[in-house]
């Protein structure tokens, strides 16, 4: 009888103990597979006192406000970059954590990467390295023309040669030397002479290096030489990148990113297109040493006479040996979209496309409106600011001057004004105003 | 139901058409005194305000859900003539008022029989032209600057918020389709929240319309409005009226992918409008377009202010210089140049000499040299 009774009282015993420790797990915030399916538009409630939505426009307005990064303290900054991409082509870049795989998520953003970095530094320059089994190899050399990059990286993703598919270990400092030989010997032009912003961009995806040396020196080297890195983890922080980064960057400041997300990792990106502030140790020593100047030629444009139909046959001097292997022409036939050229101004050489450096005789070659493009890195606008009630609790304005918004009144004041010119925009003019236009329109 | 029902109309609608979307014609124009005085003999501000408006009917007679604004760019600052926010947009004069505006020297354009869209749009920009024209009057004259940058950036940003947020706007034309959109979708849809609702993809385009002869216009904020305009692909026209070319607009129209014309006599203006500026940008592909075939890129110095082939610029603040000046320092940022940098661009000939007796490439290699380079003022500390 005992121990029947035993045995009965056990089963039931053992689900009150499971229950109790169910309970304890609750309370602190346990498994959510345990939990209730909690959805999430039950927890948001309805204040009486405001509409819904008026709160989700004040929310949105104040995401707006804080997505919008402002630099408006105009620093001197290093227009004229050289930078290199180091991109991780080891094994664990065939991860397929981001879709559809780490490395040609990579490559993808890496080609919209070149194209906004060659349209906000149109002077400067960029190469490509590959990590990959343990040694590094030159995808790009370091050059000024943004087709040539897309065209070797779209070569990395072509399915077709699958010869640099991600493989083997990667190694930091076998691609930090390249790319530091790369940055420093980088001959060619005037305008890579010593003094322009030298950087270098790591996409790491590994959370490991396997080096031949003492990865130290090398970024000792590399501090020397006044190369700033930043690296882009795609994963998890490593102790070796964050002192490269501190070191070379002579800051504590992040220039160390690890992704969260596909979307973050665009922005990490995207965040390195903004040339690079000169920092305090580097600003008094290039005053010193003077200011390189650069020489450049305006090329004028040579369009094609449109009444005819019969279309003269343009040749260029940038593109002389493309569609040779296919047509035996040594010399290739410009297509009806691209016969707009442009004449070198020193050797009256034919290029179709600016910017670039003049195959013939070595010269710069760039449109005034290149160089426009980086002025507003120069002298940023100035921040809006909120606006607050005036003395009889109201608002001054009732629409953005901008785009004729009325404002609602919503949570916020959701008017912002400028400084400058006194007007007041609404938030969406403000985002559009600093981020593309780089222009007050009341202030002009 | 009827949401739904309507949505999707509406969706195949504009999926079966897509050249039939609405378009945004922006106009501005430039009040620039100087320059109206220099074509008095050709035409009267007045008689291109009148081509202009017959302009804009016929731009919103083409699509019920054409929309137009018009900016004025005056010595005393951009400003929207229309649309205005001031005025509610059903707001129509009763007969009666119309003597009232003709004391107020408003020309008798409008009819009180004209189509209703048309008198909107007439009336508030003749209105507000007027006012603007007094305003002009009693202030001084010391500041005559041109504010075309800033017209083209309230273009911009009026154009932004069309094309990326809401289209229901009640300052705006389209009635028929944002009356329609409100009843489908209810009352809120004058907030931004319906930014997602906006049923048709709306096209624009920005049309410039001055006399200016003067370039005055701010070179980098303008500079700054075309990448804006390049990266919404919306194309800004030029019709430069008067005797000179001007070479900020062109470069405007180029780089946007918009037509520039130089008017000289602009006698029958309307002409010009109707046949070169009427075309939809996206059938401008499938016509051949009067517009210039050269554009002059050419930098200018900052010093000398002449037009560069072969120059030189400074790496901290970009500014152009045709000759290294004998300070060696940059004339806009005051930073001393390189002297061994400098000694290397001057450098250049001896180099190519060496070539030159070799017997390679004669002809080009010498005019390339001796044309543009050698900035021999300057005396080389080697």
């Amino acid at each position: 009888m005992d121990t029947s009774d035993e045995e009965y009282v056990e089963p039931s015993s053992v689900p009150k103990e499971h229950k109790a420790k169910k309970r304890t797990n609750q309370e602190n915030t346990g498994y959510s597979w345990e939990d209730e399916y909690q959805r999430t538009w039950d927890i948001v409630k309805d204040d009486d006192s405001r509409s819904l939505e008026a709160i989700i426009q004040g929310m949105i307005e104040g995401r707006k406000k804080k997505i919008m990064k402002l630099s408006t303290s105009p620093y001197q900054r290093g227009i004229i970059r050289t930078m290199v991409v180091i991109i991780d082509g080891s094994s664990i870049m065939s991860e397929k954590d981001l879709r559809p795989t780490r490395f040609s998520l990579m490559l993808q953003y890496l080609q919209e990467f070149i194209v906004e970095f060659f349209d906000q530094n149109p002077i400067s320059q960029l190469g490509v390295v590959l990590m990959r089994n343990g040694i590094s190899h030159v995808v790009s050399e370091v050059n000024g023309s943004p087709q040539y990059h897309i065209d070797k990286i779209r070569g990395l993703r072509s399915r077709q040669h699958n010869r640099f598919e991600p493989k083997g270990d990667p190694s930091l400092q076998n691609s930090l030397e390249l790319a530091r030989s790369l940055l420093k010997y980088n001959f060619g032009n005037n305008i890579n002479d010593s003094k322009n912003s030298k950087e270098i961009l790591i996409i790491f995806g590994a959370l490991f290096t396997s080096d031949p040396g003492d990865i130290h020196e090398t970024i000792n080297s590399l501090v020397k030489d006044k190369i700033r890195v930043k690296v882009i983890g795609l994963s998890a922080q490593v102790a070796i990148c964050q002192e490269l980064v501190t070191k070379t960057n002579h800051t504590k400041n992040s220039n160390y990113g690890v992704i969260m997300n596909e979307t973050h990792f665009k922005e990490l990106l995207m965040d390195c297109v903004i040339p690079l502030a000169i920092t305090k140790d580097s600003a008094p020593k290039v005053n010193e040493e003077k200011v390189p100047l650069m020489k450049m030629g305006f090329p004028t444009k040579i369009q094609p006479v449109t009444t005819s139909n019969l279309e003269p046959l343009h040749f260029c001097a940038c593109h002389p040996t493309r569609g040779s292997d296919d047509t035996k022409n040594v010399v290739e036939i410009q297509s009806n979209v691209s016969n707009i050229g442009y004449k070198c101004p020193q050797c009256f050489s034919r290029v179709c496309s600016l910017p670039t450096v003049c195959p013939v005789c070595g010269l710069m070659l760039i449109l005034s409106t290149h160089l426009a493009r980086s002025y507003h890195h120069l002298v940023p606008l100035s921040e809006y600011k909120e606006v607050p009630k005036n003395d009889e609790g109201v608002y001054d304005s009732q629409w953005c001057f901008g785009c004729l918004l009325k404002f609602e009144d919503g949570l916020g004041s959701s008017r912002y004004k400028c400084g400058e010119c006194k007007n007041d925009f609404c938030i969406d003019c403000d985002v559009f105003v600093h981020e593309i236009l780089h222009n007050c329109p009341g202030c002009q | 139901m009827d949401e739904i029902a309507d949505n999707t109309f509406t969706e195949i609608h504009t999926a079966e058409l897509p050249n039939d979307d609405p378009s945004l014609l922006t106009l501005i124009l430039e009040l620039s005194p100087g320059g109206w005085f220099n074509i008095k003999d050709e035409t009267t501000i007045l008689d291109v305000v009148k081509s202009l408006l017959v302009f804009l009917n016929g731009h919103l007679s083409l699509n019920n859900a054409n929309q137009v604004a018009f900016i004025i760019s005056s010595p005393t600052g951009a400003k929207f003539l229309y649309p205005n926010p001031q005025k509610e947009m059903d707001e129509l004069r009763r007969p009666e008022e119309y003597e009232d505006s003709n004391e107020m020297g408003i020309p008798s354009l409008v009819s009180k029989g004209m189509y209703r869209q048309f008198r909107i749009v007439d009336e508030g920009v003749l209105e507000e032209f007027n006012k603007s024209i007094n305003e002009l009057v009693d202030a001084d004259n010391t500041n005559i600057t041109s504010k075309l940058a800033g017209a083209v950036s309230l273009a911009l940003t009026y154009t932004n918020r069309m094309l990326n947020l809401d289209q229901s706007i009640s300052t705006t034309t389209a009635s028929a389709i944002s009356s329609a959109t409100k009843e489908s979708t209810g009352v809120n849809t004058n907030t931004s929240s319906s930014s997602y609702q906006g049923l048709t993809r709306i096209k624009s385009r920005v049309l410039i319309v001055t006399p200016n002869d003067n370039e005055d216009i701010k070179y980098i904020s303008l500079m700054n409005g075309i990448f804006a305009a390049q990266k919404m692909k919306v194309p800004i026209d030029v019709a430069k009226l008067g005797k000179k070319d001007s070479s900020y607009l062109q470069q405007a129209a180029d780089a946007t992918n918009g037509i520039y014309l130089h008017i000289e006599k602009p006698v029958g203006f309307i002409q010009f409008l109707s046949t070169a500026y009427f075309i939809e940008p996206s059938i401008r592909s499938l016509i051949i377009l009067p517009t210039n075939s050269n554009v002059n890129y050419r930098a200018s110095c900052f010093i000398t202010g002449k037009s560069v082939e072969i120059g030189y610029v400074c790496s901290v603040c970009l500014c152009i210089i045709s000759e290294i000046p004998e300070s060696m320092k940059c004339p806009t940022c005051n930073s001393q140049f390189d002297d061994k940098i400098i000694a290397k661009l001057k450098r250049k000939p001896v180099v190519k000499k060496r070539k030159l007796e070799n017997g390679g490439a004669e002809v080009s290699s010498d005019n390339g040299t001796l044309a543009p380079a050698t900035p021999e003022p300057t005396p080389v500390p080697e």
